[in-house]
Protein backbone atom coordinates (compact mmCIF):
# COMPACT_ATOMS: atom_id res chain seq x y z
CA UNK A 1 0.00 0.00 0.00
CA UNK A 2 2.69 2.54 0.93
CA UNK A 3 4.42 1.62 -2.34
CA UNK A 4 1.36 2.44 -4.37
CA UNK A 5 0.93 5.78 -2.59
CA UNK A 6 4.58 6.56 -3.15
CA UNK A 7 4.25 5.54 -6.79
CA UNK A 8 1.23 7.80 -7.33
CA UNK A 9 2.91 10.75 -5.61
CA UNK A 10 5.97 10.36 -7.82
CA UNK A 11 3.78 9.98 -10.88
CA UNK A 12 1.83 13.18 -10.22
CA UNK A 13 4.99 15.08 -9.43
CA UNK A 14 6.54 13.87 -12.67
CA UNK A 15 3.41 14.83 -14.65
CA UNK A 16 3.30 18.25 -13.03
CA UNK A 17 6.95 18.91 -13.72
CA UNK A 18 6.63 17.68 -17.32
CA UNK A 19 3.67 19.98 -17.93
CA UNK A 20 5.49 22.87 -16.34
CA UNK A 21 8.58 22.18 -18.45
CA UNK A 22 6.58 22.03 -21.69
CA UNK A 23 4.76 25.26 -20.87
CA UNK A 24 7.97 26.99 -19.89
CA UNK A 25 9.72 25.82 -23.05
CA UNK A 26 6.86 27.02 -25.21
CA UNK A 27 6.88 30.42 -23.54
CA UNK A 28 10.61 30.81 -24.14
CA UNK A 29 10.32 29.70 -27.79
CA UNK A 30 7.34 31.92 -28.39
CA UNK A 31 7.94 34.22 -31.36
CA UNK A 32 8.06 37.93 -30.64
CA UNK A 33 8.76 41.07 -32.61
CA UNK A 34 12.31 42.36 -32.57
CA UNK A 35 12.94 44.44 -29.51
CA UNK A 36 9.64 43.50 -28.01
CA UNK A 37 9.85 40.31 -26.01
CA UNK A 38 6.42 40.67 -24.50
CA UNK A 39 7.62 40.17 -20.94
CA UNK A 40 9.64 43.29 -20.34
CA UNK A 41 12.99 41.56 -20.64
CA UNK A 42 14.11 43.98 -23.33
CA UNK A 43 13.80 47.09 -21.19
CA UNK A 44 16.71 49.37 -22.00
CA UNK A 45 16.02 51.59 -18.97
CA UNK A 46 16.02 54.59 -21.26
CA UNK A 47 14.04 56.64 -18.76
CA UNK A 48 11.34 57.49 -21.29
CA UNK A 49 8.56 55.51 -19.68
CA UNK A 50 5.86 57.63 -21.28
CA UNK A 51 6.94 56.60 -24.77
CA UNK A 52 7.61 52.97 -23.90
CA UNK A 53 5.74 50.36 -25.89
CA UNK A 54 7.38 47.36 -24.25
CA UNK A 55 5.04 45.87 -21.67
CA UNK A 56 6.42 45.91 -18.18
CA UNK A 57 5.92 42.62 -16.30
CA UNK A 58 4.25 44.36 -13.39
CA UNK A 59 2.06 46.57 -15.54
CA UNK A 60 0.33 43.89 -17.55
CA UNK A 61 -3.09 45.02 -16.40
CA UNK A 62 -2.47 48.49 -17.74
CA UNK A 63 -1.62 47.26 -21.24
CA UNK A 64 -4.15 47.26 -24.04
CA UNK A 65 -4.12 45.95 -27.60
CA UNK A 66 -3.70 48.44 -30.38
CA UNK A 67 -3.18 48.39 -34.11
CA UNK A 68 -0.32 50.27 -35.71
CA UNK A 69 -1.75 51.95 -38.85
CA UNK A 70 1.68 52.28 -40.42
CA UNK A 71 1.92 48.47 -40.58
CA UNK A 72 -1.72 47.77 -41.48
CA UNK A 73 -2.36 46.25 -44.92
CA UNK A 74 -6.18 46.58 -44.76
CA UNK A 75 -6.63 42.83 -45.21
CA UNK A 76 -10.12 42.83 -43.66
CA UNK A 77 -9.29 40.30 -40.90
CA UNK A 78 -10.06 42.84 -38.16
CA UNK A 79 -13.72 42.61 -39.14
CA UNK A 80 -13.96 38.84 -38.97
CA UNK A 81 -11.44 37.64 -36.39
CA UNK A 82 -12.46 39.74 -33.40
CA UNK A 83 -14.40 37.92 -30.66
CA UNK A 84 -16.77 40.88 -30.60
CA UNK A 85 -19.59 41.23 -33.12
CA UNK A 86 -19.27 43.72 -34.69
CA UNK A 87 -15.53 44.01 -34.28
CA UNK A 88 -13.98 46.28 -31.65
CA UNK A 89 -11.77 47.65 -34.40
CA UNK A 90 -13.23 50.76 -36.01
CA UNK A 91 -12.24 53.31 -38.57
CA UNK A 92 -11.01 56.51 -36.92
CA UNK A 93 -10.80 59.78 -38.77
CA UNK A 94 -7.74 61.95 -38.12
CA UNK A 95 -9.36 65.27 -39.01
CA UNK A 96 -6.11 67.19 -38.81
CA UNK A 97 -4.80 65.20 -41.78
CA UNK A 98 -7.97 65.14 -43.85
CA UNK A 99 -8.14 67.15 -47.06
CA UNK A 100 -11.96 67.40 -46.85
CA UNK A 101 -12.03 66.38 -50.51
CA UNK A 102 -15.12 66.35 -52.66
CA UNK A 103 -13.86 63.22 -54.42
CA UNK A 104 -12.87 61.22 -51.33
CA UNK A 105 -11.05 57.96 -52.06
CA UNK A 106 -12.30 56.52 -48.78
CA UNK A 107 -15.94 57.37 -49.40
CA UNK A 108 -16.57 56.83 -53.12
CA UNK A 109 -16.21 53.72 -55.19
CA UNK A 110 -13.71 54.23 -57.99
CA UNK A 111 -15.32 55.33 -61.22
CA UNK A 112 -18.33 56.88 -59.52
CA UNK A 113 -20.06 59.12 -62.03
CA UNK A 114 -21.83 61.49 -59.64
CA UNK A 115 -20.35 62.62 -56.36
CA UNK A 116 -23.41 62.23 -54.16
CA UNK A 117 -24.46 60.10 -51.22
CA UNK A 118 -26.31 57.47 -53.25
CA UNK A 119 -25.72 54.00 -51.77
CA UNK A 120 -24.31 52.62 -55.02
CA UNK A 121 -21.57 55.26 -54.97
CA UNK A 122 -20.35 54.46 -51.47
CA UNK A 123 -17.37 52.27 -50.79
CA UNK A 124 -18.40 51.47 -47.21
CA UNK A 125 -20.46 48.25 -47.15
CA UNK A 126 -22.44 49.42 -44.11
CA UNK A 127 -22.92 53.13 -44.89
CA UNK A 128 -20.90 54.02 -41.81
CA UNK A 129 -19.29 57.15 -43.29
CA UNK A 130 -21.37 60.30 -43.29
CA UNK A 131 -20.61 63.04 -45.81
CA UNK A 132 -21.53 66.63 -45.03
CA UNK A 133 -21.00 69.75 -47.14
CA UNK A 134 -18.83 72.37 -45.42
CA UNK A 135 -18.11 74.98 -48.09
CA UNK A 136 -17.21 74.83 -51.75
CA UNK A 137 -15.41 72.50 -52.49
CA UNK A 138 -14.95 70.91 -49.06
CA UNK A 139 -16.83 68.02 -47.45
CA UNK A 140 -16.52 66.59 -43.96
CA UNK A 141 -16.57 62.84 -43.37
CA UNK A 142 -17.51 61.36 -40.01
CA UNK A 143 -17.59 57.73 -38.92
CA UNK A 144 -20.71 56.23 -37.34
CA UNK A 145 -19.02 53.70 -35.08
CA UNK A 146 -22.25 51.87 -34.41
CA UNK A 147 -22.28 50.87 -38.09
CA UNK A 148 -18.55 50.48 -38.71
CA UNK A 149 -17.41 46.84 -38.82
CA UNK A 150 -13.69 47.56 -39.15
CA UNK A 151 -13.28 46.04 -42.62
CA UNK A 152 -10.75 48.71 -43.59
CA UNK A 153 -12.07 49.19 -47.10
CA UNK A 154 -12.30 52.96 -46.69
CA UNK A 155 -8.87 53.00 -45.05
CA UNK A 156 -7.34 51.33 -48.09
CA UNK A 157 -9.07 53.79 -50.42
CA UNK A 158 -7.94 56.78 -48.39
CA UNK A 159 -4.41 55.45 -48.15
CA UNK A 160 -4.14 54.82 -51.89
CA UNK A 161 -5.84 57.92 -53.25
CA UNK A 162 -5.83 60.34 -50.34
CA UNK A 163 -3.40 61.11 -47.56
CA UNK A 164 -4.25 58.34 -45.09
CA UNK A 165 -6.43 60.26 -42.66
CA UNK A 166 -8.77 57.28 -42.24
CA UNK A 167 -7.09 54.73 -39.99
CA UNK A 168 -8.12 51.58 -38.15
CA UNK A 169 -7.88 51.54 -34.38
CA UNK A 170 -8.98 49.24 -31.56
CA UNK A 171 -11.72 51.07 -29.64
CA UNK A 172 -11.18 50.38 -26.00
CA UNK A 173 -14.75 51.09 -24.96
CA UNK A 174 -15.65 47.94 -26.91
CA UNK A 175 -12.48 45.82 -26.77
CA UNK A 176 -12.48 42.98 -24.23
CA UNK A 177 -8.69 43.19 -24.10
CA UNK A 178 -8.31 39.43 -24.38
CA UNK A 179 -5.09 37.99 -23.03
CA UNK A 180 -4.32 36.77 -26.54
CA UNK A 181 -6.07 38.99 -29.08
CA UNK A 182 -7.72 36.85 -31.75
CA UNK A 183 -6.95 39.41 -34.47
CA UNK A 184 -3.34 39.81 -33.40
CA UNK A 185 -2.87 36.05 -33.85
CA UNK A 186 -3.78 36.15 -37.53
CA UNK A 187 -2.73 39.68 -38.47
CA UNK A 188 -0.53 39.07 -41.55
CA UNK A 189 1.56 42.18 -41.00
CA UNK A 190 2.05 41.90 -37.24
CA UNK A 191 0.41 45.28 -36.78
CA UNK A 192 -1.00 44.51 -33.33
CA UNK A 193 0.87 45.08 -30.14
CA UNK A 194 0.16 45.93 -26.54
CA UNK A 195 0.51 49.54 -25.57
CA UNK A 196 0.24 51.27 -22.21
CA UNK A 197 -3.38 52.12 -21.41
CA UNK A 198 -2.32 55.68 -20.66
CA UNK A 199 -1.37 56.02 -24.38
CA UNK A 200 -3.91 53.75 -26.01
CA UNK A 201 -3.81 55.14 -29.57
CA UNK A 202 -1.29 54.55 -32.32
CA UNK A 203 -2.55 57.07 -34.83
CA UNK A 204 -0.30 58.03 -37.69
CA UNK A 205 -0.42 61.76 -38.00
CA UNK A 206 0.90 65.24 -37.73
CA UNK A 207 2.30 64.94 -34.25
CA UNK A 208 4.93 62.38 -35.25
CA UNK A 209 8.37 63.63 -36.17
CA UNK A 210 9.76 62.70 -39.58
CA UNK A 211 12.16 59.80 -39.55
CA UNK A 212 15.55 60.70 -40.92
CA UNK A 213 15.89 59.46 -44.45
CA UNK A 214 12.29 58.45 -44.82
CA UNK A 215 10.74 61.20 -46.84
CA UNK A 216 7.50 59.40 -47.61
CA UNK A 217 6.88 58.91 -43.93
CA UNK A 218 7.74 62.47 -43.08
CA UNK A 219 5.58 63.89 -45.86
CA UNK A 220 2.61 61.87 -44.77
CA UNK A 221 3.08 63.00 -41.23
CA UNK A 222 3.10 66.66 -41.94
CA UNK B 1 -3.38 -3.63 -12.34
CA UNK B 2 -6.52 -2.30 -13.97
CA UNK B 3 -6.38 0.86 -11.85
CA UNK B 4 -2.74 1.33 -12.81
CA UNK B 5 -3.60 1.13 -16.49
CA UNK B 6 -6.38 3.64 -16.02
CA UNK B 7 -4.03 5.99 -14.23
CA UNK B 8 -1.40 5.72 -16.96
CA UNK B 9 -4.07 6.24 -19.58
CA UNK B 10 -5.44 9.33 -17.81
CA UNK B 11 -1.95 10.69 -17.39
CA UNK B 12 -1.17 10.13 -21.04
CA UNK B 13 -4.36 11.91 -22.06
CA UNK B 14 -3.47 14.79 -19.75
CA UNK B 15 -0.04 15.16 -21.35
CA UNK B 16 -1.58 15.01 -24.83
CA UNK B 17 -4.10 17.66 -23.79
CA UNK B 18 -1.36 19.90 -22.42
CA UNK B 19 0.68 19.50 -25.60
CA UNK B 20 -2.35 20.29 -27.75
CA UNK B 21 -3.10 23.41 -25.70
CA UNK B 22 0.50 24.55 -25.90
CA UNK B 23 0.56 24.06 -29.69
CA UNK B 24 -2.77 25.77 -30.13
CA UNK B 25 -1.94 28.71 -27.89
CA UNK B 26 1.68 29.40 -28.63
CA UNK B 27 3.04 27.51 -31.61
CA UNK B 28 0.37 27.82 -34.25
CA UNK B 29 -1.14 30.76 -36.04
CA UNK B 30 -4.41 30.20 -37.83
CA UNK B 31 -4.57 30.90 -41.52
CA UNK B 32 -6.33 34.16 -42.32
CA UNK B 33 -9.58 33.59 -44.15
CA UNK B 34 -10.90 35.20 -47.28
CA UNK B 35 -11.72 38.87 -47.12
CA UNK B 36 -15.34 39.41 -48.07
CA UNK B 37 -14.75 43.18 -48.19
CA UNK B 38 -11.67 43.08 -50.36
CA UNK B 39 -10.93 46.34 -52.14
CA UNK B 40 -9.07 45.14 -55.20
CA UNK B 41 -6.95 47.99 -56.44
CA UNK B 42 -4.85 45.67 -58.57
CA UNK B 43 -7.74 44.78 -60.86
CA UNK B 44 -8.51 48.45 -61.25
CA UNK B 45 -4.91 49.20 -62.16
CA UNK B 46 -4.82 46.39 -64.71
CA UNK B 47 -7.78 48.00 -66.47
CA UNK B 48 -5.28 50.46 -67.92
CA UNK B 49 -4.51 48.41 -70.99
CA UNK B 50 -3.25 51.19 -73.24
CA UNK B 51 0.22 50.46 -74.49
CA UNK B 52 2.78 53.02 -73.34
CA UNK B 53 4.31 55.11 -76.10
CA UNK B 54 7.48 55.38 -74.04
CA UNK B 55 9.93 52.82 -72.79
CA UNK B 56 12.41 52.90 -69.94
CA UNK B 57 15.98 52.93 -71.17
CA UNK B 58 17.87 53.41 -67.95
CA UNK B 59 17.43 53.19 -64.19
CA UNK B 60 20.14 54.95 -62.20
CA UNK B 61 20.42 53.74 -58.61
CA UNK B 62 20.73 56.74 -56.32
CA UNK B 63 23.04 56.86 -53.36
CA UNK B 64 20.72 59.18 -51.47
CA UNK B 65 18.84 57.81 -48.48
CA UNK B 66 15.51 59.19 -49.62
CA UNK B 67 15.09 60.31 -53.18
CA UNK B 68 12.62 63.18 -53.49
CA UNK B 69 13.18 65.70 -56.26
CA UNK B 70 14.76 65.89 -59.69
CA UNK B 71 15.65 68.64 -62.15
CA UNK B 72 17.76 69.08 -65.24
CA UNK B 73 20.25 71.87 -65.75
CA UNK B 74 22.76 73.24 -68.26
CA UNK B 75 24.15 70.59 -70.60
CA UNK B 76 21.25 68.27 -69.68
CA UNK B 77 22.90 67.49 -66.38
CA UNK B 78 20.66 65.64 -63.97
CA UNK B 79 20.27 66.93 -60.41
CA UNK B 80 18.56 64.99 -57.63
CA UNK B 81 17.99 65.68 -53.98
CA UNK B 82 16.38 64.02 -51.03
CA UNK B 83 17.15 63.22 -47.43
CA UNK B 84 20.51 64.60 -46.45
CA UNK B 85 22.14 65.25 -49.80
CA UNK B 86 22.16 65.96 -53.51
CA UNK B 87 23.66 64.31 -56.55
CA UNK B 88 24.68 65.64 -59.94
CA UNK B 89 24.98 63.41 -63.01
CA UNK B 90 26.07 64.27 -66.51
CA UNK B 91 23.74 63.68 -69.45
CA UNK B 92 25.19 60.18 -69.88
CA UNK B 93 24.13 59.42 -66.28
CA UNK B 94 27.66 59.35 -64.83
CA UNK B 95 27.83 60.61 -61.26
CA UNK B 96 29.78 63.88 -61.11
CA UNK B 97 29.24 64.98 -57.54
CA UNK B 98 27.43 64.04 -54.37
CA UNK B 99 27.29 66.35 -51.39
CA UNK B 100 25.59 66.17 -48.04
CA UNK B 101 23.53 68.47 -45.89
CA UNK B 102 21.55 67.94 -42.73
CA UNK B 103 17.96 68.49 -43.86
CA UNK B 104 15.71 66.93 -46.44
CA UNK B 105 15.27 68.83 -49.68
CA UNK B 106 11.63 68.64 -50.76
CA UNK B 107 11.90 70.46 -54.08
CA UNK B 108 14.60 71.42 -56.53
CA UNK B 109 15.21 73.66 -59.49
CA UNK B 110 18.45 74.57 -61.22
CA UNK B 111 19.42 77.96 -62.64
CA UNK B 112 21.37 78.70 -65.81
CA UNK B 113 24.71 78.63 -63.96
CA UNK B 114 24.05 75.21 -62.48
CA UNK B 115 23.25 76.38 -58.95
CA UNK B 116 20.74 74.30 -57.04
CA UNK B 117 17.71 76.03 -55.50
CA UNK B 118 16.26 73.65 -52.93
CA UNK B 119 13.30 73.71 -50.60
CA UNK B 120 14.30 72.71 -47.09
CA UNK B 121 10.72 72.52 -45.90
CA UNK B 122 9.79 76.07 -44.95
CA UNK B 123 12.58 77.95 -46.68
CA UNK B 124 14.74 77.91 -49.82
CA UNK B 125 18.49 77.45 -49.92
CA UNK B 126 20.82 78.03 -52.85
CA UNK B 127 23.86 75.76 -53.23
CA UNK B 128 26.42 75.91 -55.98
CA UNK B 129 27.43 73.01 -58.17
CA UNK B 130 30.40 72.18 -55.95
CA UNK B 131 28.24 71.68 -52.90
CA UNK B 132 28.72 75.02 -51.12
CA UNK B 133 25.78 76.91 -49.64
CA UNK B 134 25.44 80.38 -51.16
CA UNK B 135 22.22 81.81 -49.84
CA UNK B 136 19.30 81.11 -47.50
CA UNK B 137 15.99 82.76 -48.22
CA UNK B 138 13.67 83.80 -45.41
CA UNK B 139 11.10 81.26 -44.25
CA UNK B 140 7.59 81.71 -45.59
CA UNK B 141 6.16 81.23 -42.11
CA UNK B 142 4.82 78.68 -39.67
CA UNK B 143 3.11 75.74 -41.35
CA UNK B 144 4.88 76.30 -44.63
CA UNK B 145 5.89 73.27 -46.72
CA UNK B 146 7.48 74.21 -50.02
CA UNK B 147 6.95 71.40 -52.51
CA UNK B 148 7.90 72.97 -55.82
CA UNK B 149 10.19 75.66 -57.20
CA UNK B 150 10.64 77.28 -60.61
CA UNK B 151 12.94 79.97 -61.91
CA UNK B 152 12.49 82.39 -64.77
CA UNK B 153 14.71 85.28 -65.86
CA UNK B 154 13.94 87.43 -62.83
CA UNK B 155 11.40 85.46 -60.82
CA UNK B 156 11.40 82.64 -58.33
CA UNK B 157 8.08 80.83 -58.01
CA UNK B 158 7.45 78.85 -54.85
CA UNK B 159 4.56 76.42 -54.35
CA UNK B 160 3.71 76.15 -50.66
CA UNK B 161 1.52 73.10 -49.94
CA UNK B 162 1.34 73.95 -46.24
CA UNK B 163 -0.06 77.45 -46.71
CA UNK B 164 -1.80 76.60 -50.02
CA UNK B 165 -0.40 79.49 -52.00
CA UNK B 166 2.24 80.27 -54.61
CA UNK B 167 4.79 82.98 -53.82
CA UNK B 168 6.34 85.12 -56.50
CA UNK B 169 9.82 86.29 -55.39
CA UNK B 170 12.72 87.97 -57.10
CA UNK B 171 16.04 86.17 -57.11
CA UNK B 172 17.19 88.01 -53.98
CA UNK B 173 14.32 86.61 -51.98
CA UNK B 174 12.07 89.68 -51.95
CA UNK B 175 8.41 88.83 -52.31
CA UNK B 176 6.63 90.43 -55.24
CA UNK B 177 3.14 88.99 -54.87
CA UNK B 178 1.10 85.92 -53.89
CA UNK B 179 -0.67 83.85 -56.51
CA UNK B 180 -3.73 81.64 -56.31
CA UNK B 181 -5.38 82.80 -53.09
CA UNK B 182 -9.15 82.53 -53.19
CA UNK B 183 -10.52 85.72 -54.72
CA UNK B 184 -14.09 85.70 -56.06
CA UNK B 185 -13.62 89.14 -57.64
CA UNK B 186 -10.77 87.95 -59.85
CA UNK B 187 -12.46 84.55 -60.27
CA UNK B 188 -9.64 82.71 -58.53
CA UNK B 189 -11.17 79.65 -56.83
CA UNK B 190 -8.15 78.97 -54.61
CA UNK B 191 -6.01 75.88 -54.37
CA UNK B 192 -7.32 72.68 -52.85
CA UNK B 193 -4.32 70.83 -51.47
CA UNK B 194 -5.39 67.73 -49.53
CA UNK B 195 -1.85 66.38 -49.13
CA UNK B 196 1.76 67.45 -49.54
CA UNK B 197 1.56 67.34 -53.35
CA UNK B 198 1.55 70.76 -54.97
CA UNK B 199 3.56 71.37 -58.10
CA UNK B 200 4.19 74.23 -60.48
CA UNK B 201 6.24 74.70 -63.62
CA UNK B 202 7.01 77.31 -66.22
CA UNK B 203 6.34 76.18 -69.80
CA UNK B 204 8.89 76.63 -72.62
CA UNK B 205 6.90 79.68 -73.80
CA UNK B 206 7.28 81.26 -70.35
CA UNK B 207 3.77 80.82 -68.97
CA UNK B 208 3.17 79.79 -65.38
CA UNK B 209 1.18 76.62 -64.72
CA UNK B 210 0.16 75.45 -61.27
CA UNK B 211 -1.42 72.14 -60.29
CA UNK B 212 -4.65 72.34 -58.33
CA UNK B 213 -4.67 68.70 -57.21
CA UNK B 214 -7.89 68.80 -55.17
CA UNK B 215 -9.73 70.00 -58.28
CA UNK B 216 -7.75 67.65 -60.58
CA UNK B 217 -6.76 70.57 -62.76
CA UNK B 218 -3.72 72.36 -64.11
CA UNK B 219 -4.25 76.11 -64.05
CA UNK B 220 -2.46 78.84 -65.97
CA UNK B 221 -1.74 82.13 -64.20
CA UNK B 222 -0.17 85.41 -65.13
CA UNK B 223 2.70 86.42 -62.90
CA UNK B 224 0.51 89.16 -61.41
CA UNK B 225 -1.87 86.46 -60.12
CA UNK B 226 -4.58 86.66 -62.79
CA UNK B 227 -5.98 83.20 -63.51
CA UNK B 228 -6.18 82.58 -67.25
CA UNK B 229 -7.37 79.06 -67.96
CA UNK B 230 -7.40 75.49 -66.70
CA UNK B 231 -7.86 71.94 -67.89
CA UNK B 232 -8.20 68.46 -66.37
CA UNK B 233 -10.99 66.40 -64.90
CA UNK B 234 -11.30 63.69 -62.24
CA UNK B 235 -11.79 60.01 -63.02
CA UNK B 236 -9.97 56.71 -63.23
CA UNK B 237 -9.87 56.62 -67.04
CA UNK B 238 -6.46 57.17 -68.58
CA UNK B 239 -7.09 60.71 -69.83
CA UNK B 240 -8.36 61.78 -66.39
CA UNK B 241 -6.73 62.33 -63.01
CA UNK B 242 -7.59 59.74 -60.35
CA UNK B 243 -7.99 59.87 -56.58
CA UNK B 244 -8.46 62.87 -54.36
CA UNK B 245 -5.38 64.85 -55.30
CA UNK B 246 -3.74 64.48 -58.65
CA UNK B 247 -1.66 65.22 -60.66
CA UNK B 248 0.93 65.07 -57.93
CA UNK B 249 3.72 66.29 -60.24
CA UNK B 250 4.06 67.69 -63.73
CA UNK B 251 6.60 69.21 -66.05
CA UNK B 252 6.96 70.20 -69.72
CA UNK B 253 8.55 68.59 -72.74
CA UNK B 254 10.53 70.90 -75.05
CA UNK B 255 7.51 71.16 -77.42
CA UNK B 256 5.31 72.48 -74.59
CA UNK B 257 3.48 69.19 -73.93
CA UNK B 258 2.60 68.43 -70.32
CA UNK B 259 4.01 65.37 -68.55
CA UNK B 260 2.02 64.41 -65.46
CA UNK B 261 2.42 61.81 -62.74
CA UNK B 262 -0.22 60.47 -60.37
CA UNK B 263 -0.35 58.58 -57.09
CA UNK B 264 -2.96 55.99 -56.12
CA UNK B 265 -3.00 54.58 -59.62
CA UNK B 266 0.65 55.17 -60.39
CA UNK B 267 0.91 56.41 -63.95
CA UNK B 268 2.73 58.95 -66.04
CA UNK B 269 1.10 60.51 -69.08
CA UNK B 270 1.70 63.14 -71.73
CA UNK B 271 -0.86 65.77 -72.74
CA UNK B 272 -0.43 68.12 -75.68
CA UNK B 273 0.05 71.87 -75.02
CA UNK B 274 -3.74 72.35 -75.14
CA UNK B 275 -4.29 69.76 -72.41
CA UNK B 276 -5.50 66.95 -74.62
CA UNK B 277 -4.32 63.48 -73.68
CA UNK B 278 -1.65 62.26 -76.05
CA UNK B 279 0.38 59.30 -74.70
CA UNK B 280 1.10 56.99 -71.80
CA UNK B 281 4.64 56.95 -70.45
CA UNK B 282 4.31 54.42 -67.62
CA UNK B 283 1.51 52.43 -65.99
CA UNK B 284 1.02 50.96 -62.49
CA UNK B 285 2.80 47.75 -63.53
CA UNK B 286 6.01 49.75 -63.90
CA UNK B 287 6.04 50.71 -60.21
CA UNK B 288 5.87 49.01 -56.84
CA UNK B 289 2.49 49.19 -55.16
CA UNK B 290 2.00 52.36 -53.16
CA UNK B 291 4.70 54.32 -54.93
CA UNK B 292 4.11 58.03 -54.60
CA UNK B 293 6.22 61.11 -55.13
CA UNK B 294 7.06 60.49 -58.80
CA UNK B 295 8.79 63.80 -59.41
CA UNK B 296 9.46 64.56 -63.06
CA UNK B 297 11.98 66.35 -65.23
CA UNK B 298 12.71 66.47 -68.92
CA UNK B 299 15.81 67.29 -70.93
CA UNK B 300 16.44 68.96 -74.27
CA UNK B 301 16.23 65.60 -76.07
CA UNK B 302 12.71 65.00 -74.81
CA UNK B 303 13.72 62.28 -72.36
CA UNK B 304 11.47 62.00 -69.31
CA UNK B 305 13.29 61.54 -66.01
CA UNK B 306 11.33 60.13 -63.11
CA UNK B 307 12.22 59.84 -59.46
CA UNK B 308 11.16 56.48 -58.05
CA UNK B 309 11.47 56.91 -54.28
CA UNK B 310 10.58 53.29 -53.50
CA UNK B 311 13.20 51.71 -55.74
CA UNK B 312 15.55 54.66 -55.09
CA UNK B 313 16.20 55.08 -58.78
CA UNK B 314 16.18 57.78 -61.40
CA UNK B 315 14.32 56.18 -64.27
CA UNK B 316 14.66 57.52 -67.79
CA UNK B 317 11.92 57.04 -70.36
CA UNK B 318 12.17 57.80 -74.08
CA UNK B 319 9.65 57.63 -76.87
CA UNK B 320 9.61 54.18 -78.45
CA UNK B 321 10.49 55.43 -81.92
CA UNK B 322 13.58 57.19 -80.54
CA UNK B 323 14.82 54.32 -78.37
CA UNK B 324 17.62 53.45 -80.78
CA UNK B 325 19.00 56.99 -80.59
CA UNK B 326 19.48 56.85 -76.81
Amino acid sequence: MPNRREFLTTLFRAAFLTGLGVLGGAMVLRKGKPGECGFGFDCAHCGEADKCVIPHPFESRQMVWQLDPSLCTHCGQCATACVMTPSAVKCVHVYAMCGYCDLCGGYFKPGTKTLDTAAENQLCPTNAIKRKFVEEPFFEYTIDESLCIGCGKCVKGCDAFGNGSLQLQVRHDRCKNCNQCAIARICPSGAYRKVPARHPSLLRGFEQKPKNGDFTQSQENR
Amino acid sequence: MKQKTLLFGALGMLVVLILFMVKDLFLSSPEPGNNPWKYDLETMKQADTMKPAYTMVKAIPSGLQGLVAIATGPGDRIYTTGAGGAEIYDSACRLLLRFDFEDTAYALTVDSTGNLWMSMGDHVEVWNKTGKKLQTLKSAGRGSLITSLALTGSSLLIADAGLKVVYHYDHMGNMINRIGEKDPVRKVPGFVIPGPWFDLAVSPDGSLWIANPGRHELEQYRFDGQRLLSWGKPGIGIPEFCGCCNPSHFTFLPDGSFVTSEKGIERIKVYNPRGKFSAVVALPGDFDEGTRGLDLATDSRGRILVVDPVRKQIRIFVKRSTTSNN
